[in-house]
Parts: structure tokens; C-alpha cells; sequence
């Protein structure tokens, strides 16, 4: 590590402003740090800080093997020309710019829902009229027809579903998750079709598909299961921390089946809308993930 | 390290004597969380005044206070919040640094978080000031830099 020598700081050493700064839990705090001082951010970039703290407060980054920079016209970037760094010091300005401008994005207040398009359900009763589609539509009901996704009927209440999603854009935090059950107004005793309990999965789509493997996403998150009210209304289920879904897919996986379909005696999952909301993703091209 | 033949740890009290010349007592067992203090008392024996030439009688009996709270096993998040409710930022730099020069972890560990948690939303200027820091970028780098992190100098609290 490079002497600062007294430079640092007229009361504090190295060892003890790393300690301080590493208890920093704000990405913009720590970018304010190193603009005090060329010592400062030297030292800011070359003990990693700007990584761990987005390491910390995202987790799932610990699986990115390794991240390109992009410049503003989506160009990967090159080292300056006649640059004296190492390969050691350029990459570590790297990581700093990158995961420094990252990190301002989990202080977005602004949540939106971030879905973009269905990829598809588990399985699916009438299709289209009852597919996975229906749900990205908030409403239940649309011009007197009625707008949900259905799974097929199933003896075994243990047999679950899933609804896979993409979402708006490949990097995105996610907050919070809503699912609303369908109420069948137009059955006897207007039974609700929700399930017992639902976890979400995050992911991204597997580099090559395997034409005997029938997986084709790999799952980087899996959240704890949250219990669903039989009730027909928007369900909130917030995430314990917020996630970084790296590659866009989100799958919704509703657990036990809970209703009865008179008619069949078959027991069914239906569904109004599924909406999630991340923090706003500017969808600039600054950042690319790629896993190894 | 071999027991004292004459008293046990438990309920002994060991004097500690401040750079201006104070002397503040505390038990021994408090005292074995300050290694600092812990490594002057094997090598000058526990029966003499112990001197601590960088602590001062200003900061001496806050730190006390922490560790006789910790060597009960009352420290809670109320305790620590209140411990620090009503140092300004000076007070708690000089407590931190006594802390680092006791070798005193917890206290030290806590106070680097409080440390952090104070520098929230505050402006550059204000940490430069704090630190003691001199400011090496020419006001063209300082300009840009601030530009490009635009977003960062947002919501900055006014300085004191």
C-alpha cells in the first residue's frame, strides 16, 4: 500500500480511517470521501471500498465473475493511452468507477413496477384466455371479460406453479412484489384461487441450453416463502433486504394449491396481476455483467 | 499469566493516572479490556498508578464509564446512544482516539461506526476540516469531479 505519509490526515492513520470508512453504509458518502483529497481517493480506490460496500449491501454480486465498463455509447472502454498504471491499479479504478456509480442507484426512492414481459407459467388451463399474459394486466376485468392466468387442475395440492417474468432491464434492485389471486365471481360461492404460500426467484437465462435439460434459467436468489391470504386483493410481499437481480428473469413460485373447482374437483391456482417493483434502473449502458 | 498471590482480579481496582495528572480508579477487570493498560500493568505490576501520557481527565472517565457498563454486560444500543447523544463531533474524535491508543476494540469499534454515521450528509469541506485534510486537487479536477458525482452532493447537510 502507498505511504501517504502525513498527507492523510493530521489525526488519523491509514489503519484507522479504513476502519471508519468501512463502516460507511452509504454509496454517497463514501464517493464525497474521495473528493477530499487526491490521497483520499487514491486510498479509497486502492483498498476496494467502493465494492465491498456494494458487496455488502448486495450479496448476490459475489457471483459476478467479472465486470466490462462501457462507455456512453455502449463501447467497451480501453486503457488510456501511455497510461504508466499497472494492470493491478487499472483495474482497481475500474471497479471503483464502476461499482461507485452503481451503488447511486440503490438510493433511488423511486420504485416502479419493472416487469416487462411474461415468459411463461408452469402451465396453463385454456390458453391464450387464461394465460400468464393476463397477469400484466392490474385489472381483473377488462370491457366485460375477465383477465387472469390459470393453471391446470391438479389431485395433489403439493403441486406447484410458476410464473417466469423479464423484467424491464438486466441489472435491477428489487424491492418489493405484488400478486393478487383471482376471485371467480361467476362460480357458486365466488371462490378465490390463490395459494398457500409464494417465493420468488431471480435469476438469469443459462448461457447454453441443454436440449436434455429442462432448466433454462439459472436462479442467483431465492427468497424466503411468504404465506398468501385467501383474499382477492393486491398481496404486497416486501424482500428482507432489497435484491440485485442480475440478468432480468424473475420467477414467481406459488406453493400449495388451496381451492377447489366445483365442477372438476380439480384444485386450481389463478391469478390477476403480478407487478414488482425495483428502484429505477436509468437504463444507461454503463455496466455489463458477464459470469464465467 | 500467573495469579497475584496477595489479592484475586475479581474485585481489584487499578489507578490509572491521566498525561495531566489526574488519577481515576477502575476494576481490574475493566481494566483487562484496555490492552494497553493491560500490557503497562504486567510489566509495572498492579499496585503502582499506571500512567497514560495521551488520555486526559476529560476522556478517562467516559471511557470508564463504557467498560465498568461492559464488564456487567449492560452495554445495549440504548446505552451506546446515549453515551454518544451529547458529544459533538470534536468530543468524540478525541474519545476515538484514546480508544485506539488503549487498544480499547469495543469502544474503538463503536465509535468508528458513530464516527461514520456522523460524517453522513456531510459536506467535503466540513470532513476536510474535521480530519484535517488539505484539499490537492486543482479547483478544474475539484469542479469536474464534483460534476460527474453530481448526484452525491445532494441533501448535504449545512455546516455546524
Amino acid at each position: 500500500m502507498m505511504d501517504h505519509g502525513n498527507d492523510f490526515s493530521n489525526w488519523l492513520d491509514p489503519d484507522t480511517s479504513l476502519k471508519i470508512f468501512k463502516c460507511l453504509d452509504d454509496p454517497a458518502d463514501l464517493v464525497r470521501v474521495s473528493c477530499v483529497s487526491r490521497t483520499w481517493r487514491d486510498f479509497v480506490v486502492e483498498n476496494g471500498l467502493s465494492k465491498q460496500l456494494c458487496l455488502r449491501m448486495f450479496p448476490q454480486l459475489s457471483r459476478v465473475a467479472c465486470v466490462v465498463e462501457l462507455n456512453q455509447n455502449g463501447v467497451k472502454g480501453h486503457a488510456e493511452v501511455g497510461s504508466s498504471r499497472s494492470m493491478e491499479s487499472l483495474a482497481l479504478w475500474k471497479d471503483h468507477r464502476v461499482f461507485s456509480y452503481f451503488a447511486r442507484f440503490c438510493l433511488s426512492p423511486i420504485a416502479m413496477d419493472c416487469i416487462a414481459k411474461a415468459i411463461c407459467a408452469s402451465s396453463t388451463d385454456n390458453f391464450p384466455q387464461e394465460s400468464i399474459d393476463q397477469t400484466l394486466e392490474e385489472r381483473d376485468n377488462i370491457a366485460g371479460r375477465f383477465s387472469y392466468w390459470s393453471s391446470s387442475g391438479q389431485s395433489n395440492p403439493n403441486v406447484p406453479e410458476t410464473l417466469t417474468y423479464q423484467l424491464a432491464s438486466q441489472i435491477c434492485i428489487i424491492k418489493e412484489i405484488n400478486i393478487q389471486p383471482f376471485q371467480a365471481h361467476f362460480q357458486m360461492g365466488s371462490p378465490i384461487y390463490s395459494a398457500k404460500s409464494v417465493r420468488f426467484k431471480m435469476g438469469h437465462l443459462k448461457a447454453s441450453l441443454n436440449d436434455l435439460s429442462d432448466e433454462m434459467f439459472v436462479w442467483t436468489y431465492t427468497s424466503p416463502e411468504f404465506p398468501m391470504a385467501q383474499e382477492n386483493r393486491l398481496q404486497k410481499f416486501i424482500l428482507p433486504e432489497p435484491v440485485l437481480c442480475i440478468g432480468g428473469i424473475l420467477q414467481v413460485e406459488l406453493l400449495e394449491r388451496v381451492q377447489r373447482q366445483e365442477m372438476d374437483g380439480l384444485l386450481y391456482i389463478w391469478c390477476v396481476s403480478s407487478l414488482c417493483f425495483s428502484c429505477s434502473s436509468s437504463g444507461d449502458p454503463v455496466v455489463t455483467s458477464i459470469y464465467c | 499469566m500467573a495469579q497475584e498471590a496477595s489479592s484475586s482480579t475479581s474485585s481489584k481496582t487499578i489507578s490509572l493516572k491521566t498525561g495531566d495528572g489526574e488519577i481515576f480508579e477502575i476494576e481490574a477487570s475493566a481494566a483487562k479490556q484496555m490492552k494497553t493498560v493491560q500490557r503497562l500493568i504486567d510489566d509495572l505490576g498492579d499496585d503502582i498508578t499506571i500512567p497514560l501520557h495521551n488520555v486526559f481527565s476529560k476522556e478517562l472517565p467516559k471511557i470508564i464509564e463504557y467498560y465498568k457498563k461492559d464488564i456487567t454486560g449492560e452495554i445495549t444500543k440504548d446505552f451506546e446512544a446515549e453515551f454518544v447523544k451529547d458529544l459533538n463531533d470534536d468530543e468524540v474524535k478525541v474519545l476515538f482516539l484514546a480508544a485506539n491508543y488503549l487498544d480499547a476494540n469495543k469502544l474503538f469499534e463503536f465509535l468508528s461506526q458513530n464516527i461514520a454515521d456522523r460524517l453522513e450528509s456531510k459536506s467535503v469541506e466540513y470532513v476536510r476540516k474535521y480530519f484535517g485534510v488539505e484539499n490537492d486537487f486543482t479547483p478544474e479536477e475539484e469542479s469536474k469531479l464534483r460534476e460527474e458525482r453530481a448526484w452525491s452532493f445532494r441533501g448535504i447537510k449545512e455546516d455546524e
